[in-house]
């Protein structure tokens, strides 16, 4: 879990990203700005597993839909594999080099089929036929949804239909794929499958995952965490530097992961129990040291 | 105000070759002033369930019956049954629509054909039981955080006056704060004016903290109905079908495994905090 070691090439990078947008009201009166970003540098390497978290309000999305330029900043500049995002004549590549994958899964999948579906992306990349069923295959097993390949995706559960989104997304060769909480609609089998998948990608194919969402046990595994607040990057580090920050992430309206709640309470009560831990694993672990056992395990 | 469902079949399509049930021989009891968390995959006849509560949906057979009588009987005022049992949807506050949060909130009522002034009292109560500060009121709705939207929804349905809440995925894309709220709330709502609550979630560790009885649907059919820990003693069997267990019991169950003599059915996280540290200090 500590940081793996990762290519030293970048694949995004912000200096200064500020984005302001205008307030209206019914008339299309000014009313005033809202500054959603403001000031952000960030720097993403290639093969890197980010995770961003951030209260509702904080800025994380409107962050993240600079990264494949479906926003562009007021103030700064966003690279995307060294294009400027910018950039019209190269926008079509930076969406090829970072794809994206929305909350609510039914809002995503245009296809009958699911094989259709995730042929969609390469096709309009222009792709040759014979290689986007190459592509399609490939990315249906990456999520492991090849064997609902002529599945119509309404009969889909919301975990399969966001892995069928992943997929698409894959289907277009990318660099970086952008998950904006992928899992908030989720049952919790659907939500561990979404990020298997994204674990997977990473580890595999050395996808750079960068992924927000709410849910603090997803961000575990990531290499560096970044927590959003007003619009700036308020805190940023590993999983383990991060979350050992209990208060100061409940006063930005976050949490922890539960294991690391209880380790942290346990320790209030008095136990001598590490600071950092992240897992129920390593949590049972340390107790295990502990605590005092009776002759035979009993359940 | 008690709701029985008896021997209750749904089926969507019926008459047509994509006729499926959603909903099979479900028997249910529910109480007044229980408060139930309903929790199933996607697609294991949850909404479907739900909505038989306040007769959106009439069983294809068997019976709802509301402190006894028989919703779907043509004597039935389905109008007044709908205020009563309060729906509130996901992502409720996608269906905010009025200029200002005082005028949504009256929407209700007013249809309830209550004059002005008793529809923008009951309003003005609603929107300070869901907390809204009132410099907010004459505000647009659409100006308000995600967490806020979502209080004005609710609101929107308690100025309706119901005797049951259900609500499906309250705190869906919301923060862990806002989570909180939400669910602090709810509670609220529950033990101060004794509303029957019935909470649609996939976060076993939501449910486990503030549920009296959990039901599990599956295949839309009752899978169990129990106390939190009676249901998440069947935790691989659970997972089996979507859902999992909250965290608290996997690590307590893991310890009891190792020989280690805490309450291996503890759901919450101060119920598994305190057994530990009563067994650590009687062991230093």
């Amino acid at each position: 879990m500590e940081t793996r070691r990762t290519g030293e090439e970048t694949i995004i990078r912000t200096e200064g990203v500020r984005y302001e947008y205008t307030r209206r009201d019914e008339e299309g009166n000014i009313e005033g700005t809202t500054i959603a970003v403001d000031g952000v540098d960030m720097t993403v390497r290639r093969g890197e597993f980010i995770a961003i978290l951030g209260h509702n309000g904080s800025g994380k999305s409107t962050l993240a839909k600079h990264f494949n330029a479906l926003l562009y900043p007021t103030e700064g500049v966003v690279w995307v594999t060294g294009c400027d995002t910018r950039d019209d004549a190269r926008l079509w590549d930076i969406r090829a080099h970072a794809g994206m994958v929305f909350q609510n899964p039914d809002n995503q999948i245009i296809g009958q089929v699911v094989e259709e579906d995730v042929g969609f992306g390469p096709e309009n990349l222009g792709v040759p036929t014979p290689e986007i069923w190459e592509r399609v295959e490939e990315s249906l097993r990456a999520v492991g949804m090849l064997e609902y390949r002529k599945a119509s995706p309404n009969h889909l559960s919301g975990g399969q239909k966001q892995r069928v989104s992943i997929a698409g997304v894959i289907a277009m060769h990318p660099d970086c794929i952008i998950l904006d909480e992928p899992t908030a609609m989720l049952d919790p089998v659907g939500r561990k499958d979404v990020i298997r998948a994204a674990r997977a990608l990473n580890d595999v194919e050395r996808i750079t995952i960068i992924l927000i969402t709410h849910y603090m046990e997803e961000v575990v595994y990531a290499d560096r965490v970044f927590v959003m607040d007003r619009g700036r990057v308020e805190m940023s580090g590993t999983p383990r530097e991060i979350f050992s920050q209990v208060t100061r992430l409940q006063s930005l309206r976050l949490t922890v992961p539960q294991a690391t709640l209880m380790a942290h309470a346990l320790r209030e009560g008095g136990m001598p129990l590490p600071e950092g831990i992240l897992t129920r694993q390593e949590l049972v672990e340390e107790l295990r040291r502990l605590m005092p056992h009776t002759s035979e395990g009993g359940d | 105000m008690s709701i029985r469902l008896e021997h209750v079949s749904y089926i969507y399509d019926a008459d047509t070759e994509m006729a499926h049930a959603a909903l099979e021989d479900v028997d249910l009891e529910i109480a007044d002033g229980s408060f139930i968390g309903l929790i199933g995959h996607t697609g294991s006849g949850k909404s479907t369930l739900i909505q038989h509560l306040n007769g959106l949906l009439t069983p294809t057979a068997g019976r709802v019956l509301v402190d006894g009588e028989d919703i779907a009987g043509k004597k039935y005022d389905r109008r007044a049954l709908r205020a009563h049992v309060g729906l509130v949807f996901q992502y409720p506050e996608h269906q905010l629509f009025e200029e200002t949060c005082l005028a949504d909130v009256c929407f209700g009522p007013k249809n309830l054909r209550l004059s002005q002034t008793e529809a923008e009292e009951r309003a003005r109560r609603a929107l300070q039981q869901v907390g809204l500060d009132e410099q907010y009121y004459k505000a647009s709705p659409f100006e308000l955080s995600g967490g806020q939207k979502r209080r004005v929804a609710i609101a929107g349905v308690l100025a309706m006056d119901p005797r049951v809440l259900i609500l499906d995925e309250p705190t869906a894309g919301l923060d862990p704060s806002g989570r909180a709220e939400i669910l602090t709330l709810i509670a609220g709502l529950h033990r101060e004016m004794g509303i029957t609550v019935i909470l649609v979630s996939h976060s076993m560790e939501d449910v486990a903290d503030y549920c009296g009885r959990l039901i599990v649907m599956n295949h839309g059919r009752v899978a169990w109905d129990g106390t939190p820990a009676e249901v998440f003693r069947h935790y691989q069997a659970l997972e089996e079908i979507g859902l999992a267990a909250p965290e608290v019991t996997y690590i307590m169950r893991e310890l009891a495994a190792a020989g280690i003599p805490v309450d291996s059915e503890a759901t919450k996280l101060d119920e598994a905090v305190n057994s530990i540290l009563k067994l650590w200090r009687k062991g230093c």
